[in-house]
């Protein structure tokens, strides 16, 4: 008892610097949101908050933007999932191999995600400049005609997709290193007994044993790319014709440029929410499969 | 253990310290004002606002005292902004502080800068443009320290090269309509056969607003209405719609382009550029390029001309205890010779009529022009508590007009927008 006692104390006092972070960072600021959502939260009146109960929510649903948005979000993640974890798991069964030189490709495909996302973002623009990229140098060079990526209502999306996937895959390739390096040999061993071909270990052996992996990257790259604000926000500034604008960026801007904290916290909670809705769908059903 | 003990002990110091770091500005002495500037001490601009500082302090010896704080502003107007906001809810305000023309109708109305009309003893030596940006419901409530404006910058030899007389260029006196504007690009456009003219349509940002909004001016079409409640009938009117065609044929025609070269202007590319005083600074660097300045085109139906406008300003925070100091001040960085100084720092427009008698000998012709051009015929924008929700859909409707074949209606275009402004009004 004396013991169990005193061990408690002990593993409060080693939890209490995480609590009062995520207490201090996550849940109380949380909280806010929510009472804030209900309020006339003006950035420049903070001594005068009133309650406005759902006139914020009927608001937001009436806003043509944020619907924007929220088509854009899901156009974004549609997309970028298949790509980057696509990626991701290409990249890492590339450097898997025992192979000369296979330090140096850890490093290049991973130092991407060590950069700022705005250095990644300028570099892009500069790449992606319509009349002196070096992308569309490459195009003309191969006689495709040059695109105007950034600046097209179509394209500019795909565009911000293929640039997230560049940056992020590299993150998620270390883990499915991780994934690929814990699979025992003897399976494989056993494979190569019973005669498989490559494509038949990959199917049949990897896979199924990365699925543990894949479920873990499938659920943190969902969840961040539903968080897309940089990429547009310093590329495109939302545009062209809204095609960009995403859900955080317009939560930024409403809260901070227009100063409309109440209906930018109005928002944050109904994302909030549908981020938690996909995501316990995603597990749900991750988690049937397993059965 | 112990170590581990320690270690919590410090993070809560940390936490708690941060918590009160902000502890205020005000001092006990009632003669000591605070100011904020949105720059760094290390540019021009803050170095003549130190110098003016220094001599406010020197010339009321015994009486005032004020005290400079430099908060430079990110580049999208964090930084600074953020500052206020916070010091806004803490209650930590400076006595004097710096902010944006399209601000004051938003800090006027929340009551946190107070007029300053008693205090000035300049008021009427300042610019039209200047006292109506810092100007709502009829009180002064903030002064800009200087001006500026947009011309379009032309390449001489490429003028040249094209046929085009340059003794037969508009003057601020004799501007063109957007009629022969549209004439000498065909000119140009036909003789270089690719975009003429950067008009920045690249820079979705408040530049759009700026620049764009004196052609809707000029036609007599506005954004909203005089007393700032109604978009609808007004940004969807047939004046707007003209002024909205122009700026995209600007681009259907190929006359300007939507994703300009970076500096091509500087670089020879195109011959045409709008730009500002700050264009005249950056072409310093590039000694190549021999140009002019020309004022905006005006609407061929009323000739009128109408320049963009607006700066930073200084204005007193209405909790400061020590207004009467604050007030001195601020009148003090408004005098002929800390504007007149301003200007020269910093290569600005002067903000009233006897700092542009002051400098307009030491500045150059094409500075002069777009000196004269302010003074003739600035705008301010409009006042608005609501000002960057408005300015952010007029953003969004130049840039979707420069999309000539998805928004090839205009009327369409602007009945949506406008509908959208309105929704912010209400």
């Amino acid at each position: 008892m004396n013991i169990n006692k005193k061990e408690n104390i002990a593993a409060y006092i080693f939890l209490a610097p995480a609590l009062i972070l995520l207490g201090l960072f996550l849940v109380y600021p949380s909280l806010l949101a929510i009472y804030y959502s209900f309020t006339d939260y003006y950035l420049l009146t903070p001594n005068d908050i009133n309650f406005v109960w759902l006139e914020n929510f009927i608001a937001i649903f009436k806003d043509p933007i944020f619907i924007q948005s929220l088509k854009n979000i899901a156009l974004f993640v549609v997309l970028v999932i298949p790509i980057q974890v696509g990626a991701a798991l290409g990249l890492a069964l590339l450097i898997n191999k025992q192979r000369k030189g296979n330090i140096f490709f850890k490093v290049a495909y991973f130092s991407p995600v060590v950069l700022s996302l705005v250095v990644i973002s300028v570099l892009w623009l500069y790449l992606l400049n319509p009349s002196e990229g070096l992308i569309n140098n490459i195009l003309v060079n191969v006689g495709i005609d040059p695109q105007p990526f950034l600046s097209s209502p179509t394209q500019a999306m795909v565009t911000i997709v293929f640039v997230s996937a560049w940056q992020g895959a590299g993150y998620q390739m270390l883990i499915f290193l991780a994934g690929l390096q814990n699979i025992p040999g003897e399976v494989y061993e056993a494979g190569k007994i019973d005669g498989v071909n490559k494509w038949q270990k990959f199917y049949y052996i990897t896979l199924p044993l990365l699925k543990p992996t894949s479920i873990l990257i499938m659920i943190t790259t969902l969840i961040s790319a539903f968080k897309l604000i940089i990429q547009p926000m310093v590329m495109t500034q939302g545009g062209p014709m809204n095609a960009t604008m995403t859900p955080v960026y317009y939560i930024y801007q409403s809260g901070f440029s227009d100063r409309m904290i109440g209906y930018a916290s109005a928002m944050t909670v109904i994302f909030g929410i549908i981020i938690g809705i996909v995501a316990i769908i995603q597990s749900r059903v991750s988690r049937e499969d397993d059965n | 253990m112990k170590k581990l003990s320690v270690f919590i002990a410090m993070m809560c110091a940390v936490l708690v310290l941060t918590a009160c770091g902000s502890g205020g500005n005000s001092s006990a002495n009632d003669n000591e004002v605070v100011v904020w500037f949105h720059t760094s001490l290390e540019t021009p601009e803050g170095e003549a606002m130190q110098n003016t500082i220094d001599r406010f302090n020197e010339a009321y010896e015994g009486e005032y005292v004020a005290t400079a704080e430099f908060v430079p502003r990110s580049g999208s107007g964090g930084g600074y902004e953020d500052k206020v906001n916070a010091a806004l809810t803490t209650g930590t305000l400076p006595d004097v502080l710096t902010l944006d023309g399209p601000n004051t109708a938003a800090y006027a109305e929340s009551g946190i800068i107070a007029p300053v009309d008693e205090y000035l003893t300049n008021k009427d030596d300042l610019l039209p443009s200047i006292i109506e940006q810092g100007t709502y419901d009829d009180q002064m409530y903030a002064v800009g320290f200087s001006e500026s404006g947009v011309g379009i910058f032309y390449n001489k030899q490429m003028f040249e090269e094209a046929g085009v007389d340059l003794d037969s260029l508009p003057t601020v006196d004799e501007p063109w309509d957007w009629n022969q504007f549209l004439e000498l690009n065909e000119t140009l456009h036909n003789e270089f056969d690719k975009p003429v003219i950067d008009m920045g349509f690249d820079d979705k940002s408040e530049w759009l607003m700026y620049a764009f909004t004196p052609f809707l001016w000029s036609q007599g079409g506005d954004v909203v209405s005089e007393d700032g409640t109604t978009a609808e009938g007004i940004l969807n009117d047939e004046n707007s719609v003209k002024a909205i065609t122009f700026i995209q044929d600007m681009v259907k025609n190929g006359y300007s382009t939507i994703t300009p070269v970076d500096k091509g202007f500087h670089t020879g590319e195109y011959a045409m550029k709008f730009g500002g005083s700050w264009t005249i600074a950056e072409l310093e660097e590039y000694p190549d390029i021999e140009y002019g300045v020309m004022p905006y085109p005006t609407s061929p139906d009323t000739g009128e001309l109408v320049s963009p406008s607006g700066s930073w300003q200084y204005a007193m925070s209405a909790s400061s205890e020590k207004q009467e100091a604050a007030g001195a001040l601020i009148d003090f960085m408004v005098s002929t010779e800390s504007l007149s100084e301003m200007s020269l720092a910093n290569s600005v427009l002067p903000a009233s009529y006897s700092a542009i008698d002051e400098i307009t000998d030491q500045v150059s012709d094409e500075m002069n022009v777009l000196i004269e051009q302010n003074a003739a015929s600035a705008q301010a924008r409009p006042l608005l508590p609501s000002y960057p929700q408005v300015s952010r859909i007029f953003q969004d409707t130049i840039s979707d007009a420069t999309y000539y074949e998805e928004n090839s209606d205009i009327q369409a275009l602007l009945d949506d927008k406008a509908a959208q402004i309105q929704s912010v009004l209400d």
